[in-house]
């Protein structure tokens, strides 16, 4: 019970941390850091999972985004997760109008917030080298398939009409 | 010898302080060890040497860029003179670094780029020193163009001009325009006859190339520009390409370094590294991630880039192998570059005694436990350095062996 108790005021105590957590209509962005990784992973497991990685300066991501928004607004049915993978993490503000713009503001929203971000890269994928757009598909058994660069989203449907055939 | 001094240096390396102690927690989620201006706060550091042996460095560090001097090897600097009058946003791109040459009358000239907007379309902005370093004149940006510039590269010829080559993005539009599909940005070149106070029309080189990569500039001789960039190719492939300037005023033909099948629409944010040695080699080191082959990659030219060498890989495939840099010294070539083993960061290097056919076994020659900036190498007289900015450990010159 008392542990029970302490998970709770941690969780009110993290969640009031958020950034932007006062206002319900805004979007919360996470700060990505050691472990994260780990939690996106557990959290997800079991379910389809695309993680988008993205970042404010990058080109290819700004036409994407909004495709990706529209993607997540027809497919409920997968967990959408976006981190924002620029070097410095001091863009909150043009991160999150980046997000809300391409229908992304709902989804679950995280943006790297640790300097030394070749260890947050090395959690993920120890051969990334922080090349953006980067999406990881994650399926129901763990499988991840991963896009370099530019998602195409005919391979994301396929993806998913592949997770729904495996579903018991 | 070789290996002894390497050993050496190792062991210098390994009695650097560690600084975690002083570092303020909100720090943590910064590049950066502390705000200010000073060095010690630097993200990137690029450093030159003055023909009378006297090491410059260049940082950006709390929105400002500054310079200073050292005449022990990095051991003492003078006092910082800053070379911003206000605080700006720089281009912190991972391949973003400000720029030094300085010529033989000690006249400094500098370059670097920052964020004009909130779109982050990038502005070049030069200046120089007439003084040796004492003062710096009004910061101009390279190009009348408003279109994003970033990335620039500037070389010394030896004439005393100064030669810059950037990326640029003033093609886009006007193809746009036109219903032209339009994909990169271009290689854009000037020149300055007068120390880098004032720059040539600023002319294109290539167009269409990666946006978001360091470029890699050397010179075949006088007058004779080379640069090495990753070039968009057919089909989106992003593979490295290299042209040799027939004189500062006229580019030539694209060639290509390898064929790596690198097909994708993102911004690697990893750029190569090019010297060329006094017989003429070109040594180019490049990071892909294509279908022919991932990785980092060695590969020299002994026909001004006509034909290269297989590709060599470089590091270990498990440790994330980053940002190669290499410097053909009088005294051999040598090549650097990071690895991660996921607590530390590791400097490995190498060198060549016979113009890059062979190479000796790479040593980790620095570590660090917290971000760092590239390997940087820089030569004077007979001497190699590997220049380092780290956030944990500040910044480090240290003698790489002199191969004798």
């Amino acid at each position: 019970m008392r542990r029970l108790l302490l998970a709770a005021i941690f969780l009110v105590a993290c969640l009031g941390a958020a950034p932007g957590a006062e206002t319900p209509s805004e979007l919360t962005l996470k700060p990505f850091v050691r472990g994260s990784w780990q939690d996106v992973l557990r959290s997800h497991a079991g379910r389809p999972t695309l993680v988008h990685f993205w970042g404010v300066t990058c080109g290819p991501c700004k036409v994407e985004l909004p495709l990706l928004g529209q993607f997540m607004k027809d497919h409920s049915e997968i967990d959408v997760v976006m981190i924002s993978a620029d070097l410095v993490p001091n863009l909150d503000r043009a991160t999150r109008a980046m997000l809300e713009k391409a229908g992304l503001g709902s989804a679950e929203n995280w943006i790297f917030s640790d300097g030394f971000v070749e260890r947050l890269r090395f959690e993920i994928d120890p051969a990334w080298q922080g090349d953006i757009p980067r999406t990881l598909l994650i399926g129901r058994d763990g499988t991840v398939t991963t896009i370099e660069g530019s998602a195409e989203i005919p391979d994301l449907e396929k993806w998913l009409i592949q997770q729904k055939a495996t579903k018991k | 010898m070789l290996r002894m001094s390497l050993l050496a240096m190792l062991a210098f390396s390994l009695c650097q302080p560690a600084a975690h102690a002083q570092m303020s927690h909100h720090q943590h989620a910064s590049e950066a060890a502390c705000e200010e201006a000073i060095l010690r706060c630097a993200s990137k550091v690029t450093p030159a040497f003055a023909p009378d042996g006297t090491l410059w460095l260049v940082w950006m560090a709390g929105g400002q860029i500054s310079v200073a001097s050292s005449k022990d090897e990095g051991r003492s600097f003078s006092s910082p003179v800053q070379v911003t009058r206000e605080k700006l946003n720089l281009d912190w791109g991972p391949d973003a670094r400000p720029q030094i040459v300085i010529d033989k009358n000690g006249g400094i000239a500098l370059a670097f780029s920052r964020f004009r907007d909130k779109a982050f379309n990038g502005q070049v902005l030069t200046t120089r020193s007439a003084d040796g370093g004492q003062s710096f004149a009004e910061l101009r940006p390279i190009t009348s163009s408003n279109e994003s510039q970033r990335f620039v590269a500037l070389g010394l010829d030896a004439d005393g001009s100064v030669f810059a080559a950037w990326i640029d993005k003033r093609n886009r539009a006007p193809a746009r325009e036109e219903g032209r599909k339009y994909e990169g940005a271009g290689l854009f070149f000037a020149s300055s006859k007068d120390g880098g106070a004032s720059y040539s029309e600023t002319r294109l080189a290539a167009d269409n190339t990666c946006e978001c990569c360091r470029l890699g500039l050397a010179f075949a001789g006088a007058g004779r520009p080379v640069v090495v960039f990753r070039n968009i190719f057919e089909g989106g492939v992003r593979d490295h390409a290299i042209m040799t300037f027939a004189d500062p005023a006229t580019p030539s033909e694209v060639r290509r370094v390898s064929h790596d099948d690198w097909q994708i629409a993102a911004c690697p944010h990893h750029g190569p590294s090019l010297s060329i040695s006094p017989a003429g080699t070109y040594h180019a080191t490049w990071y892909t991630s294509g279908k022919a082959r991932k990785g980092l990659f060695y590969a020299r030219s002994q026909d001004e880039g006509r034909t290269f060498s297989d590709p060599l890989p470089l590091g270990r495939s498990d440790r994330n192998p980053t940002r190669p840099y290499v410097l053909a010294g009088p005294r051999g070539a040598t090549m650097v570059w990071k690895e991660f083993d996921g607590e530390k960061t590791a400097v490995n290097a190498m060198t060549s005694h016979d113009e890059g056919t062979s190479w000796s076994k790479p040593v980790v020659i620095a570590t660090t436990t917290d971000t760092s900036d590239h390997p940087l190498l820089v030569s004077a007289g007979q001497k190699t350095y590997l220049s380092w900015m780290t956030k944990a450990d500040g910044y480090r010159l240290l003698p790489i062996g002199d191969g004798s």
